[in-house]
Parts: C-alpha cells; structure tokens; sequence
C-alpha cells in the first residue's frame, strides 16, 4: 500500500507535471507559431479599445449572461472557486503576504469554495444529459467534469474533515513539509500524510489531479489559454 | 454558319437576372444531342459576356449572336 | 474513398490549419450556449444544424488526422475517419450554413462557423463533390477575366441599351454619358451585377451626385467564395483589383451584394484604393447635400434587413439607417441589435443554388419570415441580392404581403431633380 502511496504522491506527480508544462508549452508555441489569418474575423459594430473589450468577453462571459444566465451563474462561480482553490494551493507551500489581505485560515472561503464548486461540477454534468446539449457533447467532456468532480470531492473532504469534523490529524503544516519536498526536489512523505485515516483521500485526489493533469494540454482545457486570443480576434 | 442551321430547342430566358440564364443554359444544352444547336433569348446585360465565357470553360461553341432591341438571341451548339 | 484521394483530401485540410482556424479546432467545449443562434435550428430544431454540431463534423476529423490523440484515443472525441460517408455529412453541414455568423455572437469564445464550414467546403471541392453550378459561375467569372477583350464590344454595347432608363430616372445634361466605362482616372469604379436592376439605379445616383464614376467590367459577386475555393476566389477577386489598378481609381465600391462586399474589403489587402459599398457612398451623398430625396413617396412602415455580410461581418450598419431616415418618417427596426439580426436564409450560396435549394430555405428561414411579420412593416428593404431574392421568395411563400426593395433603388425613385 505505501509503495502505491508513494508511486501517486511522488513519482506520477512529476510526470504529471511535466506532461502539464511541457505539453501545454509546446502545444501553445506550435499553434501561435502558424500562420496568422491574413484577413479580419471581426463581428460589428465595433467597440473601443478592442484588448479591453476582448477581456470583458474572455472573463466575463457576457454572451453566456445574455442567453443562459443560469448556466452564467454556475460558470462564474465555477471558475471563481477554480482561482480560489488555486491561491489555496499556492498557500500550501508557504506564506503569501499578498494573499492574505484579507486575512483567512488557509484555503479560502471555510469549506464552502469546494462544495460550491462541486455542485456547479454536478451542474455541468447533468446538463450534458438533457437532449440538446446531449448530441453535442463527446466523451472527453464527461471525462473532464468526472475528473473534476473527483479532484474536488476528495480534495474538499480533507478541507471539510479539519474544518467541519474537527478532524485535526493532517494538517496544513504537514502538506507543506510534502509539497515543499516536492517542490526543492528532496521529495519526502510526512508520517501523518501516508498514515492519518484520510490520507487514502489524498492519495485519491493527487490521483485524479495527476490524470486531469496529464490530460489537460490534449484536451478541451486548452481554451483556458486560447480564449482570450480568440475573443480578441472576434473584437478585432 | 448556314442559313438553315437547325434548331434543336429554343430557350425562353427573357426577364430573368443573372446568373439564372447560365444555370438554364447549362441545363438546357444537357438535353439535347452533342453537335445539335440551341437558341437562347436573353434580356439580362450580363448575358452578352456571360455565355462566351460560359461557353468557354464548358467546351461549348456559340455560332452566332443576334442582337434585336433588348433581346439578345445566342444560337449555342453543343461540342461535349 | 481510395487512399490517395484521402490523402489528396487531408494536405487540402492542413492547409487551412493556420492559427485563427487551430484555435477554432481546439478549443468548442460544446457548452451549447450557440444552440439558438442558428435560424436552421430555431426553425427546424434538428440537432444537426446546431453550430457547434456543425462545427464537429469537420472538428471529428481534424481530431483523427491532425491530433497525437486520433491515435491513441481516438473514441475520447468521437474522432471519425474521413470516407464517403463523412463526405456526405460534411456537404449537409456546410450547405445548409449560410456563413451568417450569428452564431459567433453567442458563442464565449467568438469561433467562427463559416470558417470551419470552409473547410467543408474546401474538402468537397478536392473530392468533386460540391454544388456543381457554383463552380460553374465561378469558371465562368475567371474565363471572363482572362479573355475580357473578347467580350469588351458585346458588353459595351449591351451596357449602351441601359443608358435610356437611366436618363429617365435623372435627366442629364447634354453630351454627358449616363454610364461610363473604362474611364481613366476616375474617382470611383463601381463594380456592380450584370442585371440591369443592379447597374440603372446607382448609375443614375451617381450622375445626380455628379460623382466622376466609371462601371466595371465585371460582376461583384464572387461564387468563388461560395463555393468555397480560395484559389478560384482570388482569381475573381484580383480581376477588378486590377482593373481599378488600370484605371488608377480612389475607390471602388461595391454594388448591393453582401458577399462582393466582404470579399473585396477583407480579402483584397492592402490596396491604393478605399474600398465602400454603395450603400456607404449614397449615404455620404445625402450628408454633403450632393443630392436631395423626396421624403414622401412612402407610406405604410418600413423596415430594413441588415445583410449579414455587410452588416455583421461588414461594419455597415448605420449608413443604411442614415439613408431611410430620408426616404421615411416611418422606419422600424427589425431586431433590437443589427448583430443580433437573423439572416435571411439564402447566404452562402443557397440562393444562387436556386430551385434545388428552395424548399430548405424557406422551411429553415421561418424565424425571419415571423421576424418581418412582427415589424407590421409593408416594405422590407434591403442592400444585398442574395437576400432580395430570399426575402422575395419568403414574401410568396409565408405569404407575407410585404414590398420588397432595394435601398439602392428606392434612393434612385426619391431622387429631386434639381
């Protein structure tokens, strides 16, 4: 069992990372190294400055707002959680003066970034279920909001244990002695991260987190890249 | 061009707007036997260097032209 | 499908894969906030004429052949293997878009159908499987454009024989010539369609302007274009190019065809000429007082179609209004945003198909025929010949009751002679 521990939290997270990297790298290097259109693909009328309005519509989704404010909803919200829980990673390593402006205990938002982002993961899902968006959708996209849905599952439950349970055995020290590790390339397993009862769930979440990760730069995912180049296109 | 060159068809196209007499043409030569001659009437402006090019990617030969008040009358003879 | 001919098929596919359209291939996440966009689906409700559905046809088969994964794990995007059977599929999807672009409005990313439609397109060409009379007209154009002496005396002279119905829309002063051509230095080549209605009325505007015009030789429209054969396209393109070179003119303006219109201002490049269209110039007529129209020739409400090519992707949006604004105290509009206006349904070289095609366009355009309806309007005007004929043959079908007109030739009928 510790050998498979140690194979998903050390030696897969490596590769998964490279893969991540290195294939979003040189996917995006490869694509804006084609050709440029060589005519306009704008829509009018035009709107003033285009780089702005490009970022309205990249971050804002203002066409979703128009035509679907509820799925609008769940979009913000999804991908407000998805940066919230990212600076919470990032705060697994170390302290972050900046992130702390607003001073918290870390990750975010006491429990509740994770489970509002599994709802709206759940959200996705059973709307890909209903005819019409079902004929439209391929497997990949299932896929992806499975994947997702486990990453946050698991990985929500270890915040939910400390913060609802009381469940006080892994604690944010002990995921930064590991990440830390990682990071300086000295990887090493802390006692309480291979052996507190919930380690099993951080096992699965590295898990999952490594195949969405190794999936990523071959999938739909690019589009967290190439929106805003594309919308820039669309402004002109 | 003889006198009595011999009409396989005559196409009516008068009135309508470019492109449709191409596209009637171009049908209409399919119907009868390569080497038989159709007459096509025309009003539309565009017809007059419409059917030479026509004629010409398609491998087709128009034998005469006749031009009568706003009706242009194309005698075209069917080669493939 | 023999393997040469599919590989003849996917070099003709790669050459398309330049940037714009690789980020259009990567990126759909089929979220289907594009499903009411396209007035196919809105008024048919087939699956199949959902843009991203659209879309998908093509983007299958770039998933087969041009990613690392159609390999590997080709069933993870439904990547499909391009055979006869894709070939028919692909002629459905790309024949019953219209290159409208409405979709690209709705769509968070801004991916462009038309564009992957070319694709289509480009395929069904390699494989001489497209609409054969599209590729019929465009020949037909090129051929024009390669022998115009040939045909430089017949034409003239069928040109001569408009000349006496454009006199009678604006009398002329003596020795004036109502429709030159081939005329050296001047200021504006105005490249219409070979139909008189194209030619007699803006012939007569530009007169009434005392504008210094010359008429080209060619038609505007460029089924090239349609057909979707970029080279073919080029080569209708580059006959008036150089002709407006020849004749050192400032600006060449484009007659009421939407697709003329996009080709010429987008395709063209970088060129010593402006490029306008002519709805653009009427209405620049109007506002330095070159001519004067008659206000009260209209009654009833009057609405206007923004054709998609001119409007949407042609930034030609408030000439129009600018100009009905003098024709009519009675003007409505006909969506509450011009982008967001529905297209006629005859685009993309549908109505050009004619009769074969007709029956689909009216059933797929039923949204705009309810559009017109809801404006009460008892003239529909217009500034494009695709959508003239579509919206006539709408008007008969859905049995609307409405006129509809050509702006150009509403502006030549309201003309003030001085």
């Amino acid at each position: 069992m510790n050998t498979l521990y140690y194979f998903v939290l050390i030696p897969m997270v490596y590769f998964s990372f490279t893969v991540f990297f290195v294939g979003t790298g040189i996917r995006l290097v490869k694509i804006f190294r084609k050709p440029k259109q060589s005519t306009s693909l704008q829509i009018y009328p035009e709107k003033r400055p285009q780089w702005l309005w490009a970022l309205h519509d990249t971050f804002l989704f203002p066409s979703v707002r128009k035509h679907k404010p509820v799925l609008w909803i769940f979009l913000i919200l999804f991908h407000v959680c998805l940066l919230l829980l990212m600076i919470g990673h990032l705060e697994l390593f170390g302290e972050f003066r900046i992130f702390q402006i607003i001073p918290h205990e870390v990750f975010l938002g006491k429990g509740f970034v994770g489970l509002i982002l599994c709802l709206a993961v759940l959200f996705f899902l059973f709307r890909r279920f209903l005819s019409p968006v079902r004929e439209l959708s391929v497997p990949e996209d299932y896929y992806l909001l499975i994947l997702l849905f486990l990453i946050v599952l698991f990985g929500s439950q270890m915040d939910w244990a400390r913060r609802w349970y009381g469940y006080e055995e892994l604690l944010v020290e002990d995921y930064r002695t590991y990440l830390l590790s990682l990071l300086t390339l000295k990887p090493e397993l802390p006692y309480n991260v291979i052996n507190s009862g919930h380690s099993f769930m951080l096992v699965l979440h590295v898990f999952f987190a490594n195949l969405f990760l190794i999936f990523f730069p071959f999938s739909q995912s690019m589009h967290s890249f190439l929106s805003l180049p594309m919308n820039k296109l669309r402004r002109g | 061009m003889s006198e009595e060159m011999k009409i396989a068809k005559v196409m009516d196209l008068k009135g309508l707007p470019c492109p449709m007499p191409i596209l009637k043409v171009n049908k209409g030569i399919k119907e009868v036997e390569i080497g038989q001659v159709i007459e096509v009437w025309s009003t539309d402006p565009g017809s007059l260097s419409d059917f030479p090019s026509w004629a010409r990617t398609r491998g087709h030969q128009i034998l005469k032209t006749d031009q009568n008040g706003d009706v242009t009358r194309f005698y075209v003879q069917r080669i493939v | 499908m023999d393997p040469k001919t599919r590989e003849d098929l996917l070099k003709l596919f790669q050459g398309k894969l330049n940037e714009a359209m690789t980020f259009y291939l990567e990126t759909c996440t089929r979220c289907g906030v594009c499903i009411e966009a396209c007035h196919v689906y809105a008024s048919m409700g087939k699956v199949r004429y959902i843009a991203a559905y659209r879309q998908e046809i093509v983007r299958r088969i770039y998933k087969k052949y041009f990613k690392a994964r159609g390999n590997v794990w080709p069933s993870v995007g439904d990547a499909k293997e391009l055979n006869d059977m894709a070939l028919e599929e692909l002629y459905e999807a790309a024949y019953s878009c219209t290159g409208c672009r409405r979709c690209m409005v709705y769509c968070p990313f801004g991916i462009d159908t038309q564009m992957i439609m070319s694709i289509a397109k480009l395929l069904l060409v390699g494989a001489h499987s497209e609409p054969e009379i599209l590729t019929l007209l465009a020949d037909t154009s090129i051929e024009k454009g390669k022998s115009l002496d040939i045909f430089k005396e017949s034409f003239l002279t069928g040109i001569k024989k408009l000349e006496k119905d454009v006199v009678k829309k604006w009398k002329m002063e003596a020795g004036g010539t109502p429709i030159p051509m081939d005329v050296q230095g001047a200021d504006l080549l105005f490249v219409a369609l070979a139909g008189a209605h194209s030619i007699i009325p803006t012939a007569a505007i530009f007169n009434a302007a005392g504008e210094n015009w010359t008429l080209s030789f060619f038609e505007a429209v460029n089924f090239g274009a349609f057909v979707g054969d970029p080279g073919r396209t080029q080569l209708i393109l580059d006959r008036i190019v150089k002709e407006a070179k020849r004749l050192k003119v400032k600006e060449v303006c484009i007659c009421e065809c939407g697709t003329a219109f996009r080709v010429m201002k987008q395709l063209a490049g970088k060129q010593p000429f402006k490029v306008s269209s002519v709805t653009e110039v009427h209405a620049r007529y109007i506002k330095e007082g070159r001519i004067q129209l008659d206000r009260s020739l209209l009654n009833g409400v009057v609405t206007y179609h923004d054709p998609c090519q001119i409007a949407r992707n042609g930034d030609v949006i408030d000439a129009p209004r600018y100009i009905l604004k003098h024709l009519t105290n009675h003007f409505r509009e006909m969506s509450p945003d011009p982008k967001y206006n529905w297209c006629c349904g005859g685009g993309g070289g549908l109505v050009a198909l004619g009769e074969e095609t007709l029956d689909f366009r009216m059933k797929s355009s039923k949204v705009k025929a309810d559009q017109i309806k809801r404006t009460e309007a008892t003239t529909v005007v217009t500034a494009c010949e695709n959508c003239h004929t579509q919206l006539c043959n709408l008007n008969d079908h859905y049995q609307m009751g409405v006129d509809v007109k050509f702006l150009s030739s509403m502006v030549a009928d309201a003309l003030v002679q001085k």
